[in-house]
């Protein structure tokens, strides 16, 4: 089914971002129990998954145009958000390959790739774009070509140097983030950028990742889903714009609960690149009302009972002790206690309400 | 609240020449190789050192003596950071750049060291004296360099900073986050930590 594109719709001031029941049913619910810990929950990316968000290698769904301006429109803001260190030029190029091939195999009806040697012909329909440039030389794009390509792609992405037995995170697209700074965090190594996590590394968590993760072979990419939640419909709550957009929190009332908390999921991918031996890492944002989750009776079961049982240092580190209570009130009469299945599917095809 | 458990927080040793190298340059944020800063058994005949006088009537040192046992002194820290540059640029393969002082200063050498093609195994540090921290106002990137309490005023957009573990290697620099940005006004009260 072609999907129709919102372009105009906002994540931020007027926050008019919505979603059709075809896009609340394919949002990658992030929790396959009833409770949640921290864990290595790094499965293969293969196409095809619980829900459609799953069908594609990087998944391009109705908020495709408005995420890309809003992108525009931070970048403006603050140019730094992307960033890549000097020495990841191949992996820029990488990147740009993955990108494009995938977007052109997996969409053919919005975008087309075409090479004729190094010169490379680029289509991207929605975004009203066709341009043509020489493989391997910065010089024929209009800016480098990992700002280029994830400039038209959905979600915030990374790229991780490998050297000493360790990632390091040396460059980024990041604009759509739960609360994490590239221009603080650039160059850091893996436990570093991680380090604000609590109790993952006691677990850990970090260790079993960062050893697999280096193992991580080309062609063979992997993907986990991470969650949080965000007041309003805000792709961009960055540490900077904290002061902007911090007050949000506060504003939660029993009234307003259901359409302002969000629940924030990230589909986390992660590819070895074939010349540069970095790994790209996607980080693709979803958000979700807690009133469109409540249409599905599964996913607002689950929702109830894992945030009611959540460990209060992961509450506290994702932000949530300010407005959890309310989203509880509101959730609890929707738990009819009954049983839920194993894994995240909606396992249903129609909305409730 | 002082040791927030973050892992960024980088963690120091004493030091002791790395038997890999061969030439051991030590730069120290004083006048004198501070005793706490080195290994046990370990003398700073082991190094060339370089110190920092902190007074202008030092006279400019040659760059002749380069060597274990050397003792150079500059006037102050950009002083000698400047000399660092220089120096490195024109080293080869073998050299190990130790620091002790302040954490700042260890990772501005830190910074110098790496600009220069060293590795980090290649380069050694120890955390002497004053805790004070350097900040970076995540919100304006202002740096204010000895801040000693849990929460602060940024000096570039007013906004009470608190000061979390979490550091970055290439800013030398702790990260400073607004404390009342979900309801302005409610800060606690701040406490002396870091002194």
């Amino acid at each position: 089914m072609t999907v129709q594109f919102k372009p105009a719709e906002t994540f931020r001031d007027t926050f008019t971002y919505r979603k059709s029941p075809e896009d609340i049913l394919r949002f990658p619910f992030p929790f396959p129990e009833d409770e949640y810990m921290y864990s290595v929950n790094i499965e293969p990316h293969v196409r095809g998954g619980p829900t459609a968000a799953f069908q594609a290698a990087f998944d391009i769904d109705e908020h495709y145009i408005a995420e890309c301006r809003e992108r525009e429109r931070v970048l403006k803001e603050d140019p730094k958000r992307c960033q890549v260190l000097p020495h990841m030029m191949a992996a820029e190029w990488d990147s740009l390959e993955l990108i494009m091939e995938s977007l052109a195999q997996d969409y053919p009806e919005h975008f087309s790739l075409t090479k004729a040697g190094d010169l490379w012909t680029w289509v991207n329909r929605p975004l009203n774009i066709h341009q043509s440039f020489t493989f391997g030389k910065a010089e024929t794009l209009p800016c480098g070509p990992f700002e280029y390509i994830t400039r038209q792609a959905q979600g915030d992405f990374t790229l991780q140097d490998q050297r000493d037995d360790n990632l390091f995170v040396d460059g980024g697209m990041v604009t759509t983030q739960a609360d994490w700074s590239l221009e603080f965090d650039i160059g850091m190594s893996f436990h570093e950028w991680h380090g604000p996590v609590p109790l993952a590394h006691e677990k850990g968590v970090f260790d079993r990742a960062l050893k697999y993760l280096l193992r991580l072979q080309c062609g063979q990419p992997v993907r986990r889903l991470n969650w949080t939640m965000t007041v309003n419909p805000r792709l961009d709550t960055s540490p900077e714009n904290y002061p902007v957009w911090g007050p949000d929190k506060a504003s939660v009332t029993p009234d307003n609960v259901a359409e302002k908390v969000h629940l924030r999921v990230e589909l986390q991918t992660l590819y070895r690149l074939p010349r540069s031996n970095a790994i790209l890492f996607g980080i693709r944002c979803y958000l979700t009302s807690v009133a469109d989750i409540a249409r599905v009776p599964k996913w607002r079961r689950r929702l109830h009972r894992v945030l009611r049982d959540l460990h209060p240092d992961i509450a506290a580190y994702k932000g949530l002790p300010r407005f959890r209570q309310t989203v509880l009130d509101y959730l609890a009469p929707l738990d009819d206690g009954e049983p839920t299945s194993k894994g995240i599917a909606p396992d249903t095809d129609v909305l409730a309400g | 609240m002082s040791d927030q458990g973050i892992k960024s927080r980088p963690r120091y040793h004493p030091i002791a020449p790395d038997p890999q190298g061969r030439h051991h340059l030590l730069v120290v944020d004083g006048p004198d190789v501070p005793v706490e800063a080195l290994a046990e058994g370990v003398t700073p005949s082991a190094f060339e050192v370089w110190t920092v006088a902190r007074k202008s009537a030092v006279p400019a040192s040659p760059a002749m003596d380069e060597q274990a046992g050397a003792v150079r002194v500059f006037r102050a820290v950009p002083h000698l950071f400047s000399a660092l540059e220089e120096r490195l640029a024109r080293e080869t393969m073998g050299l190990r750049l130790y620091a002790a002082g302040t954490e700042p200063f260890l990772w501005d050498a830190y910074g110098i060291g790496a600009r220069a093609g060293l590795s980090p195994q290649e380069m050694a540090f120890a955390h002497v004296g004053t805790q004070a921290r350097r900040i970076f106002c995540v919100h304006c990137r202002t740096v204010m360099e000895g801040v000693t309490t849990s929460i602060t005023t940024c000096a570039g957009c007013g906004a009470p900073l608190f000061v979390r573990d979490h550091f970055s290697r290439r800013l030398a620099a702790f990260m400073a986050v607004q404390i009342d940005a979900e309801v302005p006004g409610e800060v606690p009260q701040a406490e002396e930590l870091y002194s």
